[in-house]
């Protein structure tokens, strides 16, 4: 396999990858070492208009209800069944991850994660801050694979609305 | 088709199958910054193929937001209301497949004044092989006891 195998790069394209891949792996260490049971992280995000756009238009999911931002307009209210935007119903699962660990610290990469289990309790406002809280509930050996199991809740910062609870695995290197 | 007919009511039976949506697996879009460019297991070959997997792979994520798109489409506002998203990632989505999402009706719970439906939802590419699995669980109707 070649670096330019799935798109075209150009030598300098190429460097620039490699140098980039040599830093995330520059002291990294694995999910399984990094996490302990009963470890509890929080974090506040604010879902910018910008933000729900970015993740979005990654999976092309052009439903009008996520628009908080458009082109030309630029930031706008939106609307839904709601009221104004609101964010798709999985944006803050895919977060997560950056709770789960110590951010500061460089993780393993080549983890997965295979698993989720997800309740969507009430639509997030385009706009919101919002507090996400992990806690690592286990760590298992499954076929000679290492999970990190947690439990996550995200709620409003400025109103405490309980908007998203999880469970999910990650399989770590 | 018209788009204001896949809403899903009180009435709709068990058997009946979500309209499916298909995505390819764009590269471009795997990694970039806010979905993949932080692990190059999915965006980069070299770095995959010494991680052992064929190609760079897909974040489980992306299938999963595409299984919550079809389930929008089909019970909208709902959707945002105590619904619940299982996913299972039995097989990594490779770059360059076409990811087709399925969705059928498995079971009606009578629930206040409406019903929970449960969903059994997946995503397969081109030749059929699932790569996500799970089910959904959304309330219908459901004025009185959301508990």
């Amino acid at each position: 396999m070649s670096t330019d195998q799935l798109r075209p790069m150009s030598p300098v394209q190429i460097a620039q990858t490699r140098d980039f891949i040599d830093g995330l792996e520059a002291g990294a260490a694995t999910y399984w070492d990094m996490v302990e049971i009963g470890d509890e992280l929080s974090r506040e995000l604010t879902i910018s208009p910008e933000l729900g756009i970015l993740y979005a238009d990654g999976v092309e999911d052009f439903n009008p209800w996520y628009e908080g931002w458009r082109m030309n307009s630029w930031t706008i209210p939106g609307e839904s069944p709601f009221g104004g935007a609101i964010v798709p119903p999985l944006l803050v699962s895919h977060f997560v991850l950056s709770v789960q660990f110590d951010h500061t610290r460089p993780f393993a990469i080549g983890s997965i994660h295979t698993n989720h289990d997800s309740e969507i309790l009430a639509p997030i406002p385009v706009g919101a801050t919002v507090r996400i809280t992990t806690r690592a509930t286990d760590k298992y050996v499954k076929r000679e694979r290492r999970y990190v199991r947690h439990a996550v809740t995200v709620e409003d910062v400025a109103n405490g609305t309980l908007y998203f609870r999880e469970t999910r695995d990650i399989l770590s290197l | 088709m018209d788009v204001n007919d896949l809403l899903v009511t009180r009435d709709t039976p068990v058997g009946y199958e979500l309209q499916p949506l298909k995505k390819k697996a764009a590269i471009q879009l795997m990694g970039s910054r806010l979905w993949g460019r932080f692990n190059p297991n999915h965006w980069d070959p070299v770095y995959a193929g010494a991680t052992g997997l064929k190609a760079p792979i897909q974040t489980g994520e992306m299938s999963s937001a595409y299984i919550a798109e079809m389930c929008v489409n089909h019970f909208g506002a709902a959707m945002f209301t105590g619904a619940r998203v299982v996913c299972k990632y039995i097989a990594s989505t490779l770059a360059n497949e076409v990811i087709t999402t399925h969705g059928v009706v498995r079971e009606k719970i009578a629930k206040g004044d409406g019903f929970r439906f449960v969903v059994d939802v997946w995503a397969d590419n081109e030749e059929g092989e699932k790569k996500t699995v799970g089910f959904v669980e959304v309330d219908v109707d459901v004025t009185g006891d959301r508990a």
